[in-house]
Protein backbone atom coordinates (compact mmCIF):
# COMPACT_ATOMS: atom_id res chain seq x y z
CA UNK A 1 0.00 0.00 0.00
CA UNK A 2 1.27 3.44 -0.87
CA UNK A 3 2.11 5.81 1.94
CA UNK A 4 0.36 8.94 0.62
CA UNK A 5 -3.13 7.56 1.03
CA UNK A 6 -5.81 9.22 3.11
CA UNK A 7 -6.89 6.98 5.97
CA UNK A 8 -10.18 6.91 7.82
CA UNK A 9 -11.17 4.57 10.64
CA UNK A 10 -14.79 3.81 11.24
CA UNK A 11 -15.76 1.97 14.41
CA UNK A 12 -18.75 -0.29 13.91
CA UNK A 13 -21.14 -0.27 16.86
CA UNK A 14 -20.28 -3.55 18.62
CA UNK A 15 -16.57 -3.31 18.16
CA UNK A 16 -15.31 -4.11 14.68
CA UNK A 17 -13.27 -1.60 12.68
CA UNK A 18 -13.42 -0.63 9.03
CA UNK A 19 -10.30 1.21 7.90
CA UNK A 20 -10.38 2.78 4.48
CA UNK A 21 -7.35 4.02 2.58
CA UNK A 22 -7.90 6.12 -0.53
CA UNK A 23 -6.18 8.42 -2.96
CA UNK A 24 -8.24 11.08 -4.69
CA UNK A 25 -7.40 12.79 -7.96
CA UNK A 26 -9.37 15.82 -9.20
CA UNK A 27 -12.32 14.86 -7.04
CA UNK A 28 -12.47 11.24 -8.20
CA UNK A 29 -11.45 8.06 -6.38
CA UNK A 30 -8.14 6.99 -7.86
CA UNK A 31 -7.30 4.13 -5.54
CA UNK A 32 -9.14 2.58 -2.60
CA UNK A 33 -8.52 -0.21 -0.07
CA UNK A 34 -11.10 -1.29 2.45
CA UNK A 35 -9.47 -3.11 5.36
CA UNK A 36 -10.55 -4.24 8.82
CA UNK A 37 -11.61 -7.11 11.04
CA UNK A 38 -15.08 -7.72 9.59
CA UNK A 39 -16.12 -10.90 7.76
CA UNK A 40 -17.14 -10.90 4.11
CA UNK A 41 -17.94 -14.07 2.18
CA UNK A 42 -16.51 -14.73 -0.35
CA UNK A 43 -13.42 -12.90 0.88
CA UNK A 44 -11.75 -12.30 -2.49
CA UNK A 45 -14.75 -10.29 -3.66
CA UNK A 46 -13.57 -7.24 -1.67
CA UNK A 47 -11.27 -6.50 -4.61
CA UNK A 48 -14.24 -6.39 -6.97
CA UNK A 49 -15.87 -3.79 -4.72
CA UNK A 50 -12.71 -1.72 -4.63
CA UNK A 51 -12.47 -1.90 -8.40
CA UNK A 52 -16.09 -0.73 -8.77
CA UNK A 53 -15.42 2.29 -6.56
CA UNK A 54 -12.49 3.50 -8.65
CA UNK A 55 -13.28 6.48 -10.82
CA UNK A 56 -16.35 7.47 -8.81
CA UNK A 57 -16.78 11.14 -7.92
CA UNK A 58 -16.11 11.50 -4.19
CA UNK A 59 -19.31 13.45 -3.46
CA UNK A 60 -21.64 11.20 -5.47
CA UNK A 61 -23.21 9.53 -2.45
CA UNK A 62 -26.11 8.07 -4.42
CA UNK A 63 -23.73 6.31 -6.78
CA UNK A 64 -21.61 4.99 -3.93
CA UNK A 65 -24.70 3.79 -2.08
CA UNK A 66 -25.94 2.02 -5.23
CA UNK A 67 -22.59 0.33 -5.77
CA UNK A 68 -22.57 -0.91 -2.16
CA UNK A 69 -26.18 -2.14 -2.24
CA UNK A 70 -25.63 -3.89 -5.53
CA UNK A 71 -22.37 -5.48 -4.40
CA UNK A 72 -23.51 -6.69 -0.97
CA UNK A 73 -26.83 -8.05 -2.23
CA UNK A 74 -25.07 -11.21 -3.37
CA UNK A 75 -22.54 -11.44 -0.49
CA UNK A 76 -22.61 -12.27 3.19
CA UNK A 77 -21.31 -9.50 5.41
CA UNK A 78 -20.81 -10.27 9.11
CA UNK A 79 -19.81 -7.90 11.88
CA UNK A 80 -20.72 -4.76 9.88
CA UNK A 81 -23.59 -3.52 7.74
CA UNK A 82 -23.82 -1.86 4.36
CA UNK A 83 -24.57 1.39 6.22
CA UNK A 84 -21.31 0.96 8.16
CA UNK A 85 -19.41 0.59 4.89
CA UNK A 86 -21.11 3.70 3.55
CA UNK A 87 -20.16 5.67 6.67
CA UNK A 88 -16.58 4.46 6.41
CA UNK A 89 -16.36 5.47 2.76
CA UNK A 90 -17.97 8.83 3.38
CA UNK A 91 -15.49 9.39 6.18
CA UNK A 92 -12.46 8.92 3.97
CA UNK A 93 -13.96 10.84 1.04
CA UNK A 94 -14.88 13.80 3.24
CA UNK A 95 -11.25 14.02 4.25
CA UNK A 96 -10.20 14.42 0.62
CA UNK B 1 -23.93 -45.35 13.05
CA UNK B 2 -21.90 -42.54 14.53
CA UNK B 3 -20.02 -40.49 11.93
CA UNK B 4 -16.25 -40.78 11.99
CA UNK B 5 -14.00 -37.77 11.35
CA UNK B 6 -10.24 -37.57 11.21
CA UNK B 7 -8.30 -36.11 14.12
CA UNK B 8 -4.87 -34.62 13.47
CA UNK B 9 -3.44 -34.54 16.96
CA UNK B 10 -1.64 -31.57 18.49
CA UNK B 11 1.36 -30.64 16.34
CA UNK B 12 3.69 -27.65 16.28
CA UNK B 13 4.56 -25.92 13.03
CA UNK B 14 5.59 -22.52 11.86
CA UNK B 15 2.88 -20.05 10.87
CA UNK B 16 3.16 -20.56 7.13
CA UNK B 17 2.86 -24.32 7.44
CA UNK B 18 -0.05 -24.10 9.86
CA UNK B 19 -2.06 -21.96 7.48
CA UNK B 20 -0.96 -24.04 4.50
CA UNK B 21 -2.15 -27.26 6.15
CA UNK B 22 -5.59 -25.74 6.81
CA UNK B 23 -5.93 -24.71 3.17
CA UNK B 24 -4.57 -28.02 1.86
CA UNK B 25 -7.16 -29.97 3.83
CA UNK B 26 -9.89 -27.52 2.77
CA UNK B 27 -8.93 -28.00 -0.88
CA UNK B 28 -8.86 -31.79 -0.63
CA UNK B 29 -12.22 -31.93 1.13
CA UNK B 30 -13.64 -29.76 -1.63
CA UNK B 31 -12.35 -32.26 -4.14
CA UNK B 32 -13.91 -35.07 -2.16
CA UNK B 33 -10.47 -36.56 -1.51
CA UNK B 34 -10.18 -36.00 2.24
CA UNK B 35 -12.22 -36.81 5.28
CA UNK B 36 -13.84 -34.20 7.54
CA UNK B 37 -11.09 -33.21 9.92
CA UNK B 38 -10.36 -31.54 13.23
CA UNK B 39 -6.79 -30.58 14.01
CA UNK B 40 -5.03 -29.01 16.99
CA UNK B 41 -1.81 -27.08 16.67
CA UNK B 42 0.69 -24.68 18.18
CA UNK B 43 2.89 -22.05 16.56
CA UNK B 44 6.66 -22.05 16.72
CA UNK B 45 7.94 -19.36 16.41
CA UNK B 46 5.10 -17.52 18.10
CA UNK B 47 3.08 -15.63 15.49
CA UNK B 48 0.76 -12.73 14.88
CA UNK B 49 -1.93 -13.80 12.42
CA UNK B 50 -4.00 -11.12 10.75
CA UNK B 51 -7.44 -11.39 9.19
CA UNK B 52 -7.84 -11.59 5.42
CA UNK B 53 -9.03 -7.97 5.15
CA UNK B 54 -6.50 -6.37 7.45
CA UNK B 55 -3.61 -4.21 6.39
CA UNK B 56 -0.39 -5.76 7.70
CA UNK B 57 1.54 -2.52 8.05
CA UNK B 58 -1.41 -0.82 9.69
CA UNK B 59 -2.07 -3.57 12.25
CA UNK B 60 1.29 -5.11 13.08
CA UNK B 61 4.45 -3.64 14.55
CA UNK B 62 6.81 -5.38 12.15
CA UNK B 63 9.96 -4.16 13.90
CA UNK B 64 8.80 -5.44 17.30
CA UNK B 65 7.91 -8.80 15.76
CA UNK B 66 11.43 -9.06 14.32
CA UNK B 67 12.93 -8.14 17.67
CA UNK B 68 10.95 -10.78 19.57
CA UNK B 69 11.32 -13.39 16.80
CA UNK B 70 7.59 -13.44 16.12
CA UNK B 71 6.38 -14.42 12.64
CA UNK B 72 3.53 -12.69 10.85
CA UNK B 73 1.01 -14.47 8.65
CA UNK B 74 -2.16 -13.51 6.81
CA UNK B 75 -5.12 -15.88 7.21
CA UNK B 76 -7.66 -16.79 4.56
CA UNK B 77 -10.35 -16.01 7.13
CA UNK B 78 -11.59 -12.55 8.10
CA UNK B 79 -11.58 -11.18 11.63
CA UNK B 80 -8.89 -9.51 13.66
CA UNK B 81 -5.23 -9.87 14.51
CA UNK B 82 -4.36 -12.66 16.96
CA UNK B 83 -1.14 -13.22 18.86
CA UNK B 84 -0.44 -16.97 18.96
CA UNK B 85 2.09 -17.39 21.75
CA UNK B 86 3.89 -20.74 21.60
CA UNK B 87 3.44 -21.12 25.34
CA UNK B 88 0.10 -19.39 25.66
CA UNK B 89 -2.52 -20.83 23.37
CA UNK B 90 -3.74 -23.75 21.35
CA UNK B 91 -5.37 -23.41 17.94
CA UNK B 92 -7.89 -25.75 16.36
CA UNK B 93 -9.34 -26.09 12.87
CA UNK B 94 -12.52 -27.82 11.81
CA UNK B 95 -12.62 -28.54 8.10
CA UNK B 96 -15.79 -30.14 6.85
CA UNK B 97 -17.75 -30.73 3.68
CA UNK B 98 -20.42 -28.09 3.24
CA UNK B 99 -22.91 -30.82 2.40
CA UNK B 100 -22.60 -32.26 5.88
CA UNK B 101 -26.02 -31.76 7.54
CA UNK B 102 -24.37 -31.10 10.90
CA UNK B 103 -23.15 -27.72 9.63
CA UNK B 104 -25.90 -25.09 9.22
CA UNK B 105 -25.78 -23.21 5.93
CA UNK B 106 -26.32 -19.98 7.87
CA UNK B 107 -22.90 -18.75 8.95
CA UNK B 108 -23.97 -17.27 12.29
CA UNK B 109 -25.70 -20.52 13.25
CA UNK B 110 -22.72 -22.56 12.18
CA UNK B 111 -20.44 -20.52 14.46
CA UNK B 112 -22.74 -21.48 17.29
CA UNK B 113 -22.71 -25.18 16.37
CA UNK B 114 -18.94 -25.41 15.95
CA UNK B 115 -18.09 -23.21 18.94
CA UNK B 116 -20.22 -25.53 21.04
CA UNK B 117 -17.36 -28.03 20.67
CA UNK B 118 -15.08 -25.57 22.47
CA UNK B 119 -17.74 -24.77 25.06
CA UNK B 120 -18.22 -28.45 25.93
CA UNK B 121 -14.46 -29.01 25.86
CA UNK B 122 -13.76 -26.17 28.28
CA UNK B 123 -16.50 -27.48 30.53
CA UNK B 124 -14.54 -30.71 30.85
CA UNK B 125 -11.74 -28.62 32.33
CA UNK B 126 -14.23 -27.41 34.96
CA UNK B 127 -14.69 -24.01 33.40
CA UNK B 128 -18.05 -22.37 32.85
CA UNK B 129 -17.88 -21.13 29.25
CA UNK B 130 -20.55 -19.60 27.02
CA UNK B 131 -20.77 -18.87 23.31
CA UNK B 132 -20.96 -15.14 22.64
CA UNK B 133 -22.14 -14.26 19.14
CA UNK B 134 -20.77 -13.59 16.62
CA UNK B 135 -17.67 -15.67 17.11
CA UNK B 136 -16.35 -15.56 20.67
CA UNK B 137 -16.36 -17.83 23.70
CA UNK B 138 -16.32 -16.25 27.12
CA UNK B 139 -15.65 -17.46 30.66
CA UNK B 140 -16.89 -15.29 33.53
CA UNK B 141 -17.77 -12.62 31.02
CA UNK B 142 -14.25 -12.49 29.55
CA UNK B 143 -13.08 -13.67 26.15
CA UNK B 144 -11.11 -16.92 26.16
CA UNK B 145 -11.49 -17.95 22.52
CA UNK B 146 -11.89 -16.20 19.16
CA UNK B 147 -12.97 -17.98 16.01
CA UNK B 148 -13.09 -17.32 12.26
CA UNK B 149 -14.68 -19.08 9.36
CA UNK B 150 -14.38 -19.23 5.60
CA UNK B 151 -16.48 -21.08 3.07
CA UNK B 152 -15.56 -22.38 -0.31
CA UNK B 153 -17.94 -23.90 -2.81
CA UNK B 154 -18.07 -27.31 -1.12
CA UNK B 155 -16.30 -26.95 2.18
CA UNK B 156 -16.17 -24.97 5.40
CA UNK B 157 -13.12 -24.10 7.48
CA UNK B 158 -13.38 -22.73 10.97
CA UNK B 159 -10.31 -22.12 13.03
CA UNK B 160 -9.85 -20.46 16.37
CA UNK B 161 -7.63 -19.88 19.33
CA UNK B 162 -8.04 -20.93 22.94
CA UNK B 163 -6.00 -18.91 25.42
CA UNK B 164 -4.09 -20.95 27.96
CA UNK B 165 -1.94 -18.17 29.34
CA UNK B 166 -2.02 -14.58 28.18
CA UNK B 167 0.48 -11.73 28.17
CA UNK B 168 -1.52 -8.65 27.16
CA UNK B 169 1.50 -6.30 27.36
CA UNK B 170 3.48 -8.43 24.93
CA UNK B 171 0.48 -8.64 22.63
CA UNK B 172 0.24 -4.86 22.54
CA UNK B 173 3.92 -4.48 21.78
CA UNK B 174 3.45 -6.58 18.66
CA UNK B 175 0.29 -4.91 17.43
CA UNK B 176 -0.08 -1.31 16.35
CA UNK B 177 -2.35 0.88 18.39
CA UNK B 178 -4.11 3.63 16.48
CA UNK B 179 -3.49 6.12 19.25
CA UNK B 180 -0.31 5.70 21.32
CA UNK B 181 -1.62 8.11 23.94
CA UNK B 182 -4.35 5.72 24.99
CA UNK B 183 -2.21 2.58 24.77
CA UNK B 184 -2.04 2.08 28.54
CA UNK B 185 -5.76 2.54 28.82
CA UNK B 186 -6.32 0.00 26.05
CA UNK B 187 -4.03 -2.50 27.73
CA UNK B 188 -5.95 -2.31 30.99
CA UNK B 189 -9.27 -2.49 29.18
CA UNK B 190 -8.16 -5.61 27.26
CA UNK B 191 -6.89 -7.13 30.51
CA UNK B 192 -10.38 -6.72 31.89
CA UNK B 193 -11.97 -8.28 28.83
CA UNK B 194 -9.66 -11.23 28.16
CA UNK B 195 -8.90 -14.29 30.25
CA UNK B 196 -7.10 -17.63 29.95
CA UNK B 197 -7.52 -21.20 31.13
CA UNK B 198 -4.62 -20.81 33.56
CA UNK B 199 -6.08 -17.67 35.05
CA UNK B 200 -9.54 -19.13 35.46
CA UNK B 201 -8.36 -22.44 36.93
CA UNK B 202 -5.59 -20.92 39.01
CA UNK B 203 -3.23 -23.72 38.03
CA UNK B 204 -0.91 -24.79 35.22
CA UNK B 205 -2.49 -26.83 32.46
CA UNK B 206 -0.63 -28.73 29.81
CA UNK B 207 -1.36 -28.55 26.15
CA UNK B 208 -2.31 -32.15 25.66
CA UNK B 209 -4.81 -31.92 28.51
CA UNK B 210 -6.51 -29.00 26.76
CA UNK B 211 -6.41 -30.66 23.34
CA UNK B 212 -7.89 -33.87 24.77
CA UNK B 213 -10.73 -31.97 26.45
CA UNK B 214 -11.46 -30.08 23.23
CA UNK B 215 -11.42 -33.29 21.24
CA UNK B 216 -14.05 -34.76 23.54
CA UNK B 217 -15.99 -31.49 23.39
CA UNK B 218 -16.18 -31.61 19.61
CA UNK B 219 -17.16 -35.30 19.63
CA UNK B 220 -20.03 -34.52 21.95
CA UNK B 221 -21.15 -31.29 20.27
CA UNK B 222 -21.14 -32.75 16.76
CA UNK B 223 -22.02 -36.31 17.71
CA UNK B 224 -19.00 -37.69 15.90
CA UNK B 225 -16.12 -39.99 16.68
CA UNK B 226 -12.67 -38.56 16.12
CA UNK B 227 -10.11 -41.12 14.99
CA UNK B 228 -6.48 -40.22 15.02
CA UNK B 229 -5.06 -39.91 11.51
CA UNK B 230 -2.35 -38.27 9.46
CA UNK B 231 -2.22 -35.88 6.55
CA UNK B 232 -2.39 -37.67 3.20
CA UNK B 233 0.59 -37.48 0.85
CA UNK B 234 -1.43 -35.22 -1.41
CA UNK B 235 -2.28 -32.86 1.47
CA UNK B 236 1.36 -32.76 2.55
CA UNK B 237 2.56 -31.93 -0.95
CA UNK B 238 -0.07 -29.21 -1.37
CA UNK B 239 0.72 -27.75 2.04
CA UNK B 240 4.44 -27.53 1.20
CA UNK B 241 3.57 -25.75 -2.02
CA UNK B 242 1.13 -23.33 -0.35
CA UNK B 243 3.62 -22.56 2.39
CA UNK B 244 6.27 -21.49 -0.09
CA UNK B 245 4.20 -20.00 -2.87
CA UNK B 246 1.45 -18.36 -0.85
CA UNK B 247 1.67 -17.93 2.91
CA UNK B 248 5.33 -16.95 3.22
CA UNK B 249 5.28 -14.76 0.09
CA UNK B 250 5.53 -10.99 0.37
CA UNK B 251 2.73 -10.73 -2.14
CA UNK B 252 0.25 -12.51 0.16
CA UNK B 253 1.55 -10.98 3.41
CA UNK B 254 1.36 -7.43 2.14
CA UNK B 255 -1.67 -8.04 -0.05
CA UNK B 256 -3.67 -5.44 1.86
Amino acid sequence: MKKNLIKFEYKVPGGKLIKVFASIKNGFIEEIKITGDFFLHPEESIEILEEKLKGIKVDDETKIRNILNDFFSSKTLIGATVEDFLSALKGVLNKA
Amino acid sequence: MIEEWRLIELTTNDAYMNMAIDEAILTMIQKGKSQNTIRFYRWNPSTVSIGYFQSLIDEVNVEACKKFNVDIVRRITGGGAVYHDYNGEVTYSVIVSRENPKIPEDILNSYNVLCNGIVLGLRKLNLNPAFKPINDIIVNGKKISGNAQTRKLNAVLQHGTILIDVDVEKMFNLLKVSDEKIKDKMISSVKERVTSIKKELGREVNFSEVAEALKEGFEEALNIKLSSGKLTEEEKALAEKLKIEKYSSKEWLYKR
